[in-house]
């Protein structure tokens, strides 16, 4: 095989792992001033608010023209999710009563395992 | 190195251009099938959802030991992301491995809070949710004591639920990454400069943080990287294992939650801007909480190329709790990799499990 320090797609490696360093610390200094803060937040603010003026006009047109808005679609997502909630909760109860019928004595707790390990001897440890 | 081995073997150069075009092609082929085909199944260790709450549910995984130890485990996960990144595939699963060393685990995992949940607090995941669900585990197990291990935000609601409740039932205390001195995450600091982030207005006027925020902001830290790992990507198609690697981690690096209204104004006023739990002024709902009142045995692993929390954000932890056990271990890798993937299975499962172990009777 060639010497790695001629094998080109190493070199192509190594110049994409360093270009990713670069960029990053030259960015990481960059925005640790105030003014990046500031023109970060000044920005994120605008746009925080414009997003919630254009929501707030989408829906009034969905409206208009018969069809659900995103909140209507966030309200079935919930309603969905507060289904899948209970059929969770159904499950698990079933879970635990087919447990209950297979143990003999002692309910659920005695179709578990023992609660008797001890942690192995210095010797044994892995 | 001696000299002609340093110099172009030109012989190997034609094995070369063949391998290269195998790749090249295998890249096309593998490619399409990429864009074609959804990841690897996730967080599919068997489980049963005991409670769910809201944001909030919690799981028992099924014990598949044929013993198991005394203690069980609650893990805390951080709520601006999926517990499965702690349950990726078999063989690198973080609870099956538990699961195989004899622990009896359960996990708070979170949803995204709906927006009626915008006015979620800190008290409520501090002085609710995680009393509840130490309670229900309590209820489910028949034990007393509880092991609790929080991963990075987590961790710090594990630290200020020990605080305020150091009388019980908290029997150990682990902590992934887990920031206390919030001065030194700086980025995340400056981002929110309290003299220019209105976080009132943005919380009055949105309700939740959007997750895209949320994933900008970790994004920013580090601008370069993921379009590099793209260009790595498209180099490493051809590798199954490396794709695997990479669609595991991309899913759940860009599987953010979005964060409750209040729950984030008071992480940014007295966290980001005060700093109170590295001051000892944090209080919950009235409730003093002084990591120095937790007593009991604690582990903080950190990572040594975190750029999340870094090492000066993390590092007070343990110089700061009250407790008399207490260890520090400073493993190689970053914020996730400490936690998932290879490097955690070779490096920080077995010292959690030999530390652990010993607490666990």
């Amino acid at each position: 095989m060639a010497d790695k320090g001629n094998d080109p797609a190493v070199i192509w490696q190594t110049m994409i792992g360093e270009m990713e360093k670069g960029f990053n610390s030259f960015a990481n200094q960059a925005m640790a001033s105030p003014e990046f803060s500031k023109v970060m937040n000044q920005v994120g603010g605008a746009t925080a608010g414009a997003q919630k003026q254009l929501g707030e006009l989408m829906e009034k047109y969905l409206v208009s023209m018969n069809l659900p808005s995103r909140a209507q679609m966030v309200g079935m997502a919930e309603r969905i999710q507060g289904i899948e909630s209970q059929l969770n909760e159904i499950k698990a109860m079933l879970h635990q009563i087919h447990h209950n019928s297979l143990a003999p004595e002692g309910g659920y707790g005695a179709a578990r395992p023992p609660r008797t390990k001890r942690p192995p001897s210095e010797g044994e440890q892995k | 190195m001696n000299a002609p081995a340093a110099a172009l073997d030109l012989a190997s150069i034609p094995e070369r251009i063949q391998s290269e075009v195998q790749r090249a092609i295998q890249r096309s082929i593998k490619g399409v099938e990429y864009i074609s085909s959804s990841g690897p199944a996730l967080g599919s260790t068997p489980k049963d959802v005991l409670l769910s709450r809201g944001t909030l549910n919690l799981y028992h995984y099924r014990p598949i030991a044929d013993e198991i130890y005394r203690v069980p485990i609650l893990i805390v996960m951080a709520t601006t992301n999926r517990g499965y990144i702690l349950d990726m595939v078999p063989g690198q699963s973080f609870i099956e491995f538990l699961l195989k060393r004899g622990y009896d685990v359960y996990m708070m995992d979170w949803t995204a809070p709906k927006p009626e949940e915008k006015s979620l607090r800190m008290e409520d995941y501090v002085l609710d949710f995680i009393p509840d669900c130490v309670r229900r585990v309590q209820q489910d197990s028949g034990e007393k004591d509880v092991t609790v291990i929080g991963y990075c935000f987590g961790g710090v609601l594990s630290l200020l639920y020990g605080s305020i409740f150091n009388d019980g039932p908290m029997k150990n205390l682990i902590c992934f990454t887990t920031p206390i001195d919030f001065r030194e995450m700086k980025l995340f600091s400056n981002f929110s400069d309290r003299r220019y982030f209105d976080v009132d207005r943005l919380v009055d006027s949105i309700g939740n943080v959007p997750p895209e925020m949320i994933l900008s902001s970790f994004e920013m830290l580090r601008p370069a990287s993921r379009a590099a790992s793209q260009v790595q990507l498209w180099e490493n198609i051809w590798n199954d294992e490396y794709v695997k690697a990479y669609r595991m981690m991309d899913r759940w690096g860009t599987d953010t939650l979005p964060l409750a209204g209040e729950y984030f104004r008071a992480i940014t006023k007295d966290l980001m801007w005060d700093n109170k739990l590295f001051n000892d002024t944090m209080s919950v709902g009235g409730r003093a909480a002084n990591i120095a009142n937790i007593k009991v045995p604690i582990l903080h692993a950190v990572a040594e190329h975190d750029h999340i929390v870094p090492y000066d954000a993390a590092k007070h932890l343990i110089a700061k709790v009250g407790s008399s056990d207490k260890e520090e271990v400073m493993l190689k890798g970053g914020h996730v990799s400490v936690v998932a993937g290879a490097n955690a299975v070779k490096r920080l499962w077995p010292k959690l499990d030999n530390w652990l172990g010993k607490r666990s009777t």
